[in-house]
């Protein structure tokens, strides 16, 4: 009896393993939308785009910008005009090269009217590239080609981030025309190459043997589809996934189970409280003010979020130019907290409606905060909707507060002053408080099209400071990313963005 | 008998409409905008108001109705505002992976739960039969999640026995379809020891003791046929549901099937596939009723359909 259990073991166990030594075993938590980057919305589309293709830029895992398939670019003096000059050794997965013509067509491709990316907005700062997209223009002025390997680009207006822009991947190149099934099938011309995707449950890479930044190191990436965290993190523990983000409620327990494992850094994220500025008594600076000191955020980071997170005095984190180390947080206060309040005419409160949305984490963070503001008289009503409907009611301005968080899509302070605060950019655009402020837009464009890093940096800091001081949100913190990688596998980091790693030096040691 | 599968048939039309008529109206008065769901962060007003033309949103209420049923008739469940694939190529996809999960989740409650009951009614009040009655009333109070994710840690992580989730080989089918039919073991369990006390108190019984009919004779052939109707109704009705909802057992598990899809697309706001899945979904659970309700007639000669 017992050998039988123990063969049956032996064979359940063979049926379980993940695949060779040359595999890595990687994970999304829900299927991508498709693997055409046109349509790249969601972040797992995001990711597996940057394996399959390449851009004229891109990301490494330390969110540093470094030349894709344009070997170098210059920019005019205006920084409205970029040149971008085109590497020659670069073919498609079927062995075509790829010309310049070949990056205007994936350009025009994604920007199509009827495309239903609804994305497109790294490729707006083109000249004509909005107009083309709502079906008003023939053409994109701004896209010339110059041979094979000469590309450029005129904007809008000058942008200093928009090589940045480049590296997203709605401005993946393809090879046109695609064929009918290109988002089921792709085919790139990235460090990976497309074997299958089963829905629902995994998608197969193998390497690109003739890459030109050299092949990747394992052989083949698998990347399952695990929705669950607990399962995720229980598909590492068995030794079936490569690497795993740690889920927030078991921090400690990694923490000391798994020490030699956890790789830790700040991400380039906010979570926030967005107060929304033309609502009721939050129209008073005082008030979102108040608001700020009343809420006990060291406390709540370290109860409800293991302390994964650096305390926040502004939206820019570290790491990102215009960050300033230097400035304190509001910091609780409930006495002043009080008395800003009756300053504003509020000495006994008010009511107000805090929404968020059904993520766990939130839940226990939302009721603390509305206990913290109870404390200072503030009545706050928990909305709880799942994220379609508060993103709905949040962006047509519908709510109070809404508990939330911001991931940078590139690192720049740009990624956080413009949408997160220019006027521009209300509601949809990402500016749920809604703030409209004259100077602080014009501040914004400013560092927008300076071509002077200095001149940037100095602009981002006083443009942090004064959000700071207009408190459109209360200033939780900046998450810190927990994340595991198995003993065995060597070479891979989390990445600062989430097109940052192209698992190109990953690989099992043993 | 043929008269009344075409009836049931016929029957369906009606139902199935009724169906898409209640989805596609309770959809519209529901919170939340598909197009703010697929365009992500950083969208713009333009973008908002030329995605929802496309999509036809902007329509009058009538008009995306009948647009939709045209389709329907057609056999064309529209395709998915996010993922730009028909509705029904998606659905056929993830129908075999649900199918194989609730008929191995059906099989082993099958299997566990008639063979518990049988043995505590021929047995009634043994510690087997206690312990029995205890485990089943365990397998309704947990709540599947708790159960699914002891198994993983238990089976998977600890002692390495069963991958803990996917869908690879039917090795991978083994934790997810115990998750699944635990409850209806529980169910059955009790339900098949009720009927068959009943069965074994009736004459017929005595009389085949009396015949001399060895012991598992007496139990299987005469008191077991006899008690096998409740049983099909339990699981018909569990067949059913496990194909139109197993949602959390497909999730905990990363089971590609239809309750995950639907799971997805009500979370992207994505309307025709939220239609297109209940619609589906209506059909599987109405022709797996009329499956359960000719098992009737096999089962027992005394129902006729004529």
């Amino acid at each position: 009896m017992r050998r039988i259990l123990l063969t049956t073991a032996l064979v359940l166990s063979a049926c379980g393993d993940q695949g060779s030594d040359g595999t890595l075993n990687y994970y999304f938590s829900y299927d991508p939308r498709s693997l055409d980057p046109a349509l790249s919305t969601d972040v797992p589309t995001g990711e597996v785009v940057s394996l399959l293709f390449d851009n004229l830029t891109q990301f490494d895992a330390d969110a540093q910008l470094k030349p894709g398939l344009a070997r170098s670019w210059e920019t005019d003096a205006a920084g409205r005009t970029y040149t971008f000059h085109l590497r020659q050794d670069a073919t498609f997965h079927d062995g075509r090269p790829i010309k310049a013509q070949d990056v205007r067509a994936s350009m025009l491709r994604a920007l199509a009217p009827g495309s239903t990316g609804g994305r497109n907005w790294p490729l707006y700062p083109i000249q004509g590239a909005r107009s083309y997209s709502a079906g008003e223009g023939k053409e994109v002025p701004g896209i010339v080609v110059r041979g094979d390997s000469t590309l450029i680009l005129t904007l809008e207006e000058p942008l200093n981030v928009f090589p940045k822009l480049l590296a997203m991947p709605v401005a993946a190149i393809v090879p046109t025309p695609t064929p009918s099934d290109f988002d089921q099938r792709p085919i790139g011309s990235g460090p990976w190459k497309f074997v299958s995707w089963s829905h629902d449950d995994a998608i197969v890479l193998t390497k690109n043997e003739g890459y030109w930044g050299g092949a990747p190191k394992a052989d083949s990436l698998r990347i399952r589809i695990i929705p669950e965290p607990l399962t995720q993190a229980a598909e590492y523990e068995a030794g079936q996934l490569s690497v795993v983000e740690v889920p927030l409620g078991e921090t400690r327990r990694w923490e000391q189970g798994h020490a030699n494992e956890l790789q830790r850094r700040p991400g380039l994220k906010d979570l926030y409280v967005a107060i929304n500025t033309t609502r009721g008594p939050l129209k008073d600076v005082r008030v979102r003010r108040a608001l700020n000191h009343a809420v006990d955020v060291p406390t709540l980071l370290a109860t409800v979020m293991s302390d994964r997170g650096v305390l926040a005095a502004g939206a820019v984190p570290p790491g990102i130019l215009g960050y300033d180390s230097t400035r304190a947080p509001y910091g609780y206060d409930p006495a002043k907290a009080r008395q800003l309040l009756s300053e504003a005419g509020h000495p006994n409160g008010f009511s107000i409606r805090l929404w968020r949305t059904q993520r766990a984490e939130l839940a226990r963070l939302a009721q603390s905060i509305q206990q913290n503001l109870a404390e200072v008289g503030i009545r706050a009503e928990i909305v709880e909707r799942d994220a379609s409907s508060a993103r709905a009611a949040v962006r047509n301005g519908e709510a109070d507060l809404f508990l939330t968080d911001w991931w940078a899509d590139y690192p720049d302070p740009e990624n956080f002053n413009y949408p997160l605060f220019h006027s521009r950019n209300k509601g949809p655009g990402g500016n749920y408080a809604f703030l409209s402020n004259a100077s602080l837009d014009s501040m914004i464009l400013r560092a927008r099209a300076t071509t002077d890093e200095a001149e940037k940096g100095r602009l981002s800091r006083e443009i942090d400071a004064r959000v700071f001081d207009l408190a459109p949100w209360i200033f939780l913190w900046f998450p810190v990313d927990v994340w595991a990688s198995q003993r065995d596998v060597q070479g891979w980091r989390f990445p600062l963005v989430f097109t940052g790693q192209r698992w190109m030096e990953a690989e099992r040691t043993r | 008998m043929s008269r009344f599968i075409l009836t049931r048939l016929a029957l369906l039309v009606p139902t199935l409409l009724g169906v898409l008529m209640v989805t596609f109206l309770l959809l519209y008065v529901a919170p939340g905008d598909p197009v703010q769901a697929m365009v992500g962060e950083r969208a713009d007003a333009e973008t908002l108001a030329r995605l929802r033309a496309e999509l036809r949103l902007d329509d009058p209420l009538y008009r995306q109705f009948g647009h939709y049923v045209g389709g329907v008739i057609r056999g064309d469940l529209g395709t998915s505002y996010i993922t730009r694939r028909p509705i029904v190529n998606d659905l056929l996809e993830r129908f075999p992976a649900t199918l194989r999960l609730a008929g191995a989740a059906m099989l082993f409650a099958a299997v566990i739960g008639i063979s518990v009951g049988i043995y505590g009614a021929w047995r009634p009040g043994t510690w087997t039969d206690r312990v029995a009655t205890f485990v089943a009333y365990l397998g309704i109070s947990f709540p599947v999640y708790w159960v699914g994710l002891i198994l993983i840690l238990v089976f998977a992580v600890h002692l390495r026995w069963l991958p803990p989730s996917g869908s690879a080989n039917p090795v991978y089918l083994i934790l997810p379809a115990i998750t699944l039919g635990m409850r209806s073991i529980a169910f059955l369990s009790r339900m098949t020891r009720a009927a068959m006390q009943e069965v074994l108190q009736s004459d017929f019984i005595r009389t085949a003791r009396a015949k001399g009919l060895s012991q598992s004779r007496v139990v299987l052939s005469h008191g077991f046929r006899n008690a096998l109707l409740p049983v099909v109704t339990v699981l018909g009705l569990d067949f059913g549901s496990y194909l139109t909802g197993s949602i959390l057992t497909e999730t905990i598990f990363s089971w590609p099937g239809v309750g995950r899809y639907v799971l997805t697309a009500i979370d992207k706001r994505d309307l025709p596939a939220i239609q297109g899945s209940i619609l589906f979904l209506s059909l599987v659970f109405v022709l797996v009723n009329l499956l359960t309700d000719l098992l009737y007639a096999r089962v027992d000669p005394r129902v006729a359909y004529d």
